[in-house]
C-alpha cells in the first residue's frame, strides 16, 4: 500500500518512502537506486501476509535488509509499532530480533553444515528467550511439531541428513521460537521440488491463522503468491510498480510487467505450449536501473516515446490499489 | 566396440542398466547407493525427452551415466548405453575416458549442468573460453568464426552483445546460465542433456530460456533430454516424458498421454502438488520424501507414500506393464491377472 501522510502508530510495519542507492563502474563513484522511494505497510490489528513480487536485482532483498536492519537507507525511515527501527534503545533491539525474524532461500547455506541443526534452536531460546535446557526443549519441541518435525527426529543431526523440505521445516521453527509478530521470507520455496513448495506454503498459512503472524512473503512466482498472499507489491528494478489486494492483483494485472509475471508461469498442462508467447529478456541490469523514464520500459511492449524519458506517475485505481505506468495516466 | 543391430529408430539406448554410489570406508563397501535400479529407455531422435521425479530419485545419476561422466563413487554394476553415431551403435560404457573426452563430449553429446558459476573459468573472458574449447577439440576456426557464432547465439538467447568481453562474475546467473548453453551447443552436438537449466532462475528469464532452447532444437534437429522436478518445464518443452522414482522409472510415455491421463499415482501427484495459477483453495502436496537408497523399502517403493497401496505393493515389486505403444508404467493397479 501506498499511504500518504498516515498515523505510524496505526501500523505494524510502516516502510516511509526509502531509498537506497549503490555504486557502481571505476571505483563504484556512480551511484543507482536499488531501491527508489519505497512504501508500504502492513496492518496492525488483522495478521496479514504481504507479498512482494520481484526478480532477481528488483531491490526485493535489499529491503528485506533494511528491515532487518542490515543495510542503512539512503533516505526513509521504517516504524515498526511506531518505532524508528533505527533508532532503537539497545534494549529495544533485542525486542525488535524477537518480535521480527527472517528464513531465507537455500536451507543448506543457513545452517553451519558442521554443527548440529538443533544447536540453533537452543541459541536462540537461550539468547533470545533467557530460557534453560529443560524449558527450551518443551518450547522447541513443540515448535517443530507445529511444521511437522519433533525434536527427537532433529536432535543431534546435520544438514545433510535432512531433504530440503525438512531443512526449510527446522529453519522456520527457528524464526517462529520467539513468538514474533513478524516473519520475512525472502524467497523460501525456490530451492525445493515444485511438488513440496505447497506443504511449505501451507505452513504460511497455519501460522498466519493459529499464531497471528504477519508474513512479507517474497517471491517471483505469481501462483504462489496467489495462494498465501492477501496483497501484493510488485517490485521493478528499485520502484514499485503495482500494488493491490491479491484478489485484484490476480484477475487484472494492470502494469505490463505484472502481465508478463502472469504469463511466464509454466502450468503442468499441455496447453500451456500453446498458450505462451515468447518474450523479450532483459538485458544489462544496470542500464534499466539508471534509465531516465520507466526502467520496464526497453522491454514493454505498450513502449512510447514518453515512457522512456519520463518516469511514470502513481497511479491511484481505487483505494488500496495503485499502479505507475503511463497507460493509466489521464 | 560392440557391433550392435541398428534399429530404426532410438539415438541412444539405455539397457538394464545399475548403478550407484560405493561408499567406502578403508577399502571395504561400506554401503551402495543404488540410485538407477535397472532402467531401460530409448531416447528418439528430433525430439525433446523429459525426466521428472523428486530430488534424490536418480535423474541426474542416470543423466551423468548417459554422459559418460563416471567418476568414483559412482560405479555402474550393469548395462549399456548405446549412441547412435554414424548409424551403429556403439556402447559408451565400453569407450575409453580419453576416446570420449576428445571424440563424444561437446561433438555427439553435450551437458547443459545446473550451476553456471562452476563451469566457467572466472579468470578468463567470455570469448577466450569460447575460443579455447574450440582449439581443445582440434577444430581449425579462426577467432572471427568464433566471434560470428558467440554473436547469432547471443542473439537467440538474449544475451547482449557486450557480454562477449565480461567475465563471467560479471554477468547475472540468469545471463551465466544463457552463456553456458550456448557454449554447450557450441559443435552442433547430436544429443543435448540438461540438467535443470533453469532452477533458480526466475519465472521471465526460465520462460525464455527454455523457448530459446525449444526453438534451437527444432531448427537444429537436435535431440534433447531435459531434467526437471518441475512438472511445468516438462508440460512446456516434452515430447516424450519418463517418470522416475527412487531409481526406478515408474511410468513412461508421450507428454501428452501422461499429462491428460497419468496413470501412476506418482505421476498424479507429481501433477497435483503443484499450485497452479489463481488457486487458493487449501490443499496437500506429496507427504514424505523418497526413500533412502541404499536401503529401499521392499515391494513397490513408493509404497510407504502412496494413497492406493495395497498388501500386494508391500510384498511384490510391480512388473512393467505396457499399456500402448510406448506407454508403460510399473503399478500393480494396472496389472491384469
Amino acid at each position: 500500500m501506498i499511504l500518504v501522510n498516515a498515523d505510524v502508530n496505526n501500523y505494524l510495519l510502516y516502510i516511509d518512502k526509502i531509498t537506497k542507492t549503490y555504486g557502481y563502474g571505476l571505483l563504484g563513484l556512480r551511484r543507482f537506486k536499488a531501491l527508489d522511494e519505497v512504501t508500504l505497510a502492513l496492518p496492525l490489528q488483522e495478521p496479514e501476509i504481504l507479498v512482494l513480487i520481484g526478480e532477481t536485482g528488483s531491490g526485493k532483498t535489499t529491503l528485506l535488509k533494511i528491515v532487518l536492519r542490515i543495510v542503512t537507507p539512503d533516505a526513509g525511515s521504517v516504524y515498526y509499532k511506531g518505532k524508528d527501527i533505527f533508532k532503537l534503545r539497545s534494549s529495544e533491539v533485542r525486542w525488535y530480533r524477537r518480535e521480527v525474524q527472517a528464513i531465507f532461500q537455500d536451507p543448506y547455506e543457513t545452517f553451519n553444515p558442521l554443527r548440529t541443526v538443533d544447536g540453533y534452536l537452543f541459541d536462540t531460546a537461550k539468547h533470545l528467550l533467557g530460557l534453560d535446557r529443560k524449558e527450551a526443549e518443551a518450547l522447541i519441541d513443540e515448535t517443530l511439531n507445529f511444521v511437522g518435525l519433533s525434536l527427537s527426529r532433529v536432535k543431534g543431526k546435520k544438514i545433510k541428513e535432512f531433504s530440503g523440505g525438512e531443512l526449510q521445516r527446522v529453519s522456520i521453527a527457528r524464526a517462529i521460537l520467539t513468538k514474533p509478530r513478524l516473519l520475512l521470507a525472502d524467497e523460501p520455496v525456490s530451492m525445493l521440488d515444485a511438488s513440496l513448495r505447497v506443504n511449505i506454503l501451507n505452513i504460511f498459512r497455519e501460522m498466519k491463522k493459529k499464531l497471528g503472524l504477519s508474513i512479507i512473503y517474497v517471491t517471483h512466482d505469481l501462483a504462489t503468491a496467489y495462494y498465501v498472499g492477501d496483497e501484493m507489491a510488485v517490485l521493478y528494478r528499485g520502484v514499485l510498480v503495482e500494488t493491490g489486494s491479491a484478489e485484484d492483483l490476480y484477475k487484472e494485472p494492470l502494469h505490463p510487467y505484472t502481465q508478463l509475471l502472469m504469463n511466464s508461469i509454466l502450468e503442468p498442462d499441455i496447453g500451456v505450449k500453446n498458450r505462451i508467447r515468447p518474450i523479450k529478456l532483459s538485458s544489462i541490469e544496470i542500464k534499466e536501473f539508471i534509465a531516465p523514464g520507466c526502467k520496464f520500459a526497453s522491454r514493454c511492449p505498450y513502449a512510447t516515446p514518453r515512457c522512456h524519458k519520463e518516469i511514470p506517475p502513481t497511479i491511484t485505481v481505487d483505494n488500496r490499489r495503485y499502479v505507475r505506468c503511463w497507460l493509466y495516466a489521464k | 566396440m560392440a557391433k550392435t543391430q541398428i534399429g530404426n529408430e532410438a539415438i541412444l539406448k539405455v539397457i538394464d542398466l545399475d548403478a550407484g554410489y560405493a561408499i567406502k570406508h578403508k577399502n571395504k563397501l561400506v554401503k551402495f547407493v543404488h540410485a538407477v535400479d535397472n532402467v531401460s529407455l530409448e531416447i528418439r531422435p528430433n525430439r525433446i525427452t523429459g525426466i521428472a521425479g523428486e530430488s534424490g530419485c536418480g535423474k541426474s545419476t542416470l543423466a551423468k551415466v548417459i554422459y559418460g561422466a563416471i567418476e568414483p563413487p559412482l560405479e555402474v554394476k550393469r548395462g549399456s548405453v548405446l549412441l547412435k553415431i554414424s548409424d551403429e551403435y556403439k556402447d559408451l560404457l565400453k569407450m575409453s575416458r580419453a576416446y570420449i573426452s576428445r571424440n563424444i563430449w561437446w561433438k555427439f553429446i553435450s551437458y547443459i549442468p545446473q550451476n553456471s558459476m562452476n563451469v566457467l573459468n572466472p579468470m578468463k573472458r567470455i570469448k577466450s573460453i569460447f575460443t579455447e574449447i574450440s582449439k581443445f577439440h582440434g577444430l581449425e576456426v579462426d577467432e572471427e568464426d568464433v566471434v560470428k557464432y558467440i554473436k547469432e547465439m547471443f542473439k537467440a538467447f538474449g544475451i547482449p552483445a557486450e557480454a562477449i568481453n565480461a567475465y563471467p562474475h560479471q554477468l547475472s546467473g540468469g545471463m551465466r546460465q544463457r552463456v553456458v548453453i550456448a557454449l554447450a551447443l557450441m559443435f552442433n552436438p547430436s544429443v543435448v542433456i540438461a540438467d535443470e537449466p533453469t532452477t533458480a532462475v526466475d519465472v521471465v528469464t526460465q520462460l525464455g530460456i527454455l523457448t530459446a532452447l525449444k526453438e534451437w532444437q527444432k531448427e537444429k534437429k537436435t535431440t534433447m533430454i531435459i531434467i526437471s522436478h518441475d512438472m511445468g518445464v516438462h508440460a512446456y518443452m516434452d515430447d516424450d516424458i519418463a517418470v522416475m522414482y527412487a531409481g526406478n522409472i515408474v511410468e513412461k510415455g508421450s507428454v501428452e498421454d501422461v499429462f491428460e491421463e497419468p496413470l501412476h499415482p506418482y505421476t498424479k501427484l507429481l501433477i497435483s502438488s503443484l499450485i497452479r495459477k489463481g488457486e487458493k483453495e487449501f490443499k496437500w502436496g506429496i507427504s514424505g520424501s523418497p526413500p533412502d537408497l541404499s536401503n529401499p523399502p521392499p515391494g513397490c517403493r513408493f509404497h510407504p507414500r502412496c494413497p492406493y497401496a495395497m498388501e500386494r505393493c508391500r510384498r511384490e515389486k510391480p512388473p512393467i506393464t505396457t499399456i500402448d505403444k510406448d506407454r508403460i508404467v510399473s503399478c500393480w493397479l494396472y496389472e491384469k491377472g
